[in-house]
């Protein structure tokens, strides 16, 4: 394989990881909690910007011939700036859900989540010593780059690596969540919130928690990309990129985490992607605006035909003792899932 | 004090664009109860129709006109075409959310590919400028403020004074009912999106008559805004709509005077946040909590 396309491989690759990996959490959050965060690409973005201020060191004065300002610059080794991205995402997770997790109908819930994305948006944009304003941040390093000393390509397929095995990992720990009591509680929420409430959960608490591991999830999706295209600038993190993975979600299978990885394939990697090998044709900006006309028209369809993805979330029966249904089956007593 | 008079007379102005657009929004949530996030970009789509239509040498106030009629066709036809079917299919609220956001993406790219990435201007009449009170207008600007008022008039008059009006109103507090009183709800949802929709119209245009250009997502910035109104005003509450269009545009305007523009929007983002979460069963009325989306 030519180097040009081994590039090119490994680059969709990256992207699909961070893809599926922002994607569990908003599936943890929306999928089985029944959150509607519309501000999740904000908890990405902060993450990311996290990670890139934590690797850049401290940001240099400009007669000094520094070129960016933000806070908290620090030269932290590897892991430790992705780990700080998790637990920033979680942090204002915690600060965002605290105020705007009520018990509000959901169209307004996504409406209040939307506002917060743009209030985030125009904050990080107009007060430029926070973020660098609306050019943000660059020349982030790259992790471990001067450690393993590989070839471009080598280092390309060496982050590869490294996306696969974090994604592993937040595979295992969404896995766990949502196969444990506590998914089934969080799912039992998100169905009918009185019943969960009425059997003595503690809704509020549990939604919060759903809530922050998505925001955990989402920061540490943010790192990965910064650190890979070692660029930040509030101006890609808008609301619609929510949208995207909104729209990966329900293509995928809401509440199923092997659907949305496959709608993380599909929707941002395969629509938004494969669109490069298209000649480009029509004034410039065309091809980006028919994107976002096929991302839309595709969560028309699938909302239309397949409501509930490509891989529906299985639904799960507990029978309850001495019920018809029960006897009947036997086998599918102490096998719920 | 010298910046503050001449901001009120701009916070005038932007009021009288927030109230057309916020009655209109306000009128078609309460009757339906779909929370019509595309409202923005059909805002911007009758401009691009007034850009059109002055282009082809008609006075912009016939634009206004021709403005006016293409929202008001386009939202009855967005609503049968598109948001019916998906609520009788049984897509509820959130579904309802994800469906609007994708009308108006598709609609704004939409418009972004057909008109391409540049900034648009309606021919207009020669400017000339107006001293009131220490508040400088300029004739547009006058026009824009006397359109709103007449708008607001002829919606008060409709709402109080005829059946259809009424007939609205006996919807939006309970379809069910409505229909069972021999109320056609179907027609008056119709009628609902078709006077929605001119408002939005108007408020697209008067809009873009009043910034030297605009673009694919003009609307679609105005949208919190318009969405701010009509919650704090009280969801399908038309006259909690018009005041709330002049606390809003009056705040937006003294913060942009006061703090700094960038932060204008924020303004009302951070009004409308506060409504929902502080006080959304009061503001927004039992009503609006209870009641899943009508169709």
């Amino acid at each position: 394989m030519s180097v040009a396309w081994q590039f090119y491989i490994s680059t969709v690759l990256i992207y699909l990881g961070v893809d599926v990996i922002a994607c569990w959490g908003l599936n943890l959050q929306f999928g089985v909690a029944g959150l509607v965060n519309f501000a999740y690409i904000i908890f990405q973005a902060a993450g990311a910007y996290t990670a890139a201020v934590l690797t850049l060191g401290p940001a240099k004065p400009a007669r000094l011939g520094g070129f960016q300002q933000y806070i908290g610059g620090a030269h932290l080794p590897f892991p430790l700036p992705m780990l700080a991205a998790g637990l920033v995402g979680g942090l204002l997770a915690a600060v965002v859900g605290g105020f705007a997790i009520r018990r509000l109908r959901s169209d307004y819930e996504a409406m209040v989540m939307l506002v917060v994305s743009l209030i985030a948006t125009s904050v990080a944009t107009n007060q430029v010593g926070l973020v660098n304003g609306p050019n943000g941040l660059a020349l982030v390093p790259k992790p471990l780059a001067s450690l393993v000393n590989l070839s471009p390509i080598g280092y390309q397929w060496f982050f590869t690596g490294l996306t696969v095995v974090i994604a592993v990992c937040v595979y295992w720990l969404v896995h766990v969540v949502t196969s444990s009591p506590l998914g089934r509680t969080l799912r039992a929420v998100r169905d009918n919130e009185q019943a969960a409430a009425a059997l003595g959960k503690n809704v509020t608490g549990l939604r919060m928690l759903a809530f922050v591991l998505g925001g955990v999830i989402a920061g540490i999706s943010g790192a990965i990309l910064v650190e890979f295209i070692s660029a930040w600038s509030p101006g890609s993190w808008l609301y619609p990129e929510t949208f995207v993975y909104f729209t990966a979600v329900i293509v995928g299978g809401s509440g199923n985490n092997f659907g949305v990885m496959v709608g993380a394939l599909l929707v941002p990697v395969a629509f938004l992607e494969a669109t490069r090998f298209i000649p480009q044709f029509g004034p410039p900006g065309l091809i980006d605006a028919l994107q976002w006309i096929i991302v839309g028209v595709l969560a028309l369809v699938f909302l239309w035909f397949w409501p509930r993805g490509v891989i529906p979330e299985r639904r799960r029966r507990f029978p309850v003792a001495g019920e018809a249904g029960a006897r009947r089956s036997p086998l599918r007593i102490g096998t719920p899932r | 004090m010298n910046t503050l008079v001449p901001a009120i007379g701009f916070g005038l102005v932007t009021a009288s664009i927030l109230a057309v657009a916020g009655v209109g929004f306000t009128l078609q949530f309460g009757v339906t109860n779909i929370l019509n996030l595309a409202y923005g970009d059909i805002m911007t789509a009758a401009a691009f129709v007034a850009y059109l239509v002055t282009r082809a040498g008609i006075s912009v106030w016939l634009a206004l006109v021709a403005g006016a009629a293409f929202g008001a066709v386009f939202s009855v036809l967005l609503n049968r075409g598109i948001y019916t079917p998906f609520v009788r299919h049984g897509t509820r609220l959130f579904g309802m959310i994800i469906v609007t956001i994708a009308v108006s993406l598709i609609l704004q790219n939409g418009l972004l590919a057909g008109f391409g990435a540049n900034f648009f201007s309606l021919t207009m009449p020669r400017p000339s400028t107006v001293h009131i009170a220490g508040m400088v207008f300029t004739n547009v600007q006058l026009a824009i403020i006397a359109i709103a008022v007449v708008a607001m008039l002829l919606i008060h008059v409709l709402l109080r004074y005829t059946k259809l009006g009424k007939a609205m109103r006996a919807t939006a507090t309970d379809p069910d009912l409505a229909r069972s009183c021999g109320i056609a709800t179907d027609r008056v949802i119709d009628l609902a999106w078709a006077m929605s929709g001119a408002l939005c119209g108007l408020a697209g245009v008067i809009l873009v008559m009043n910034v030297t250009a605009f673009t694919d997502t003009t609307g679609a910035q105005f949208l919190i805004p318009i969405v701010a109104v009509a919650v704090l005003g009280g969801i399908g509450q038309p006259y909690g709509a018009m005041l709330g269009a002049l606390v809003i545009g009056l705040a937006s305007e003294l913060a942009a005077a006061i703090i700094s523009p960038e932060y204008k929007d924020v303004v009302a983002f951070v009004i409308l946040v506060i409504v929902l979460l502080a006080r959304p069963q009061g503001i927004l009325s039992e009503i609006a909590t209870r009641k899943e989306v009508a169709a």
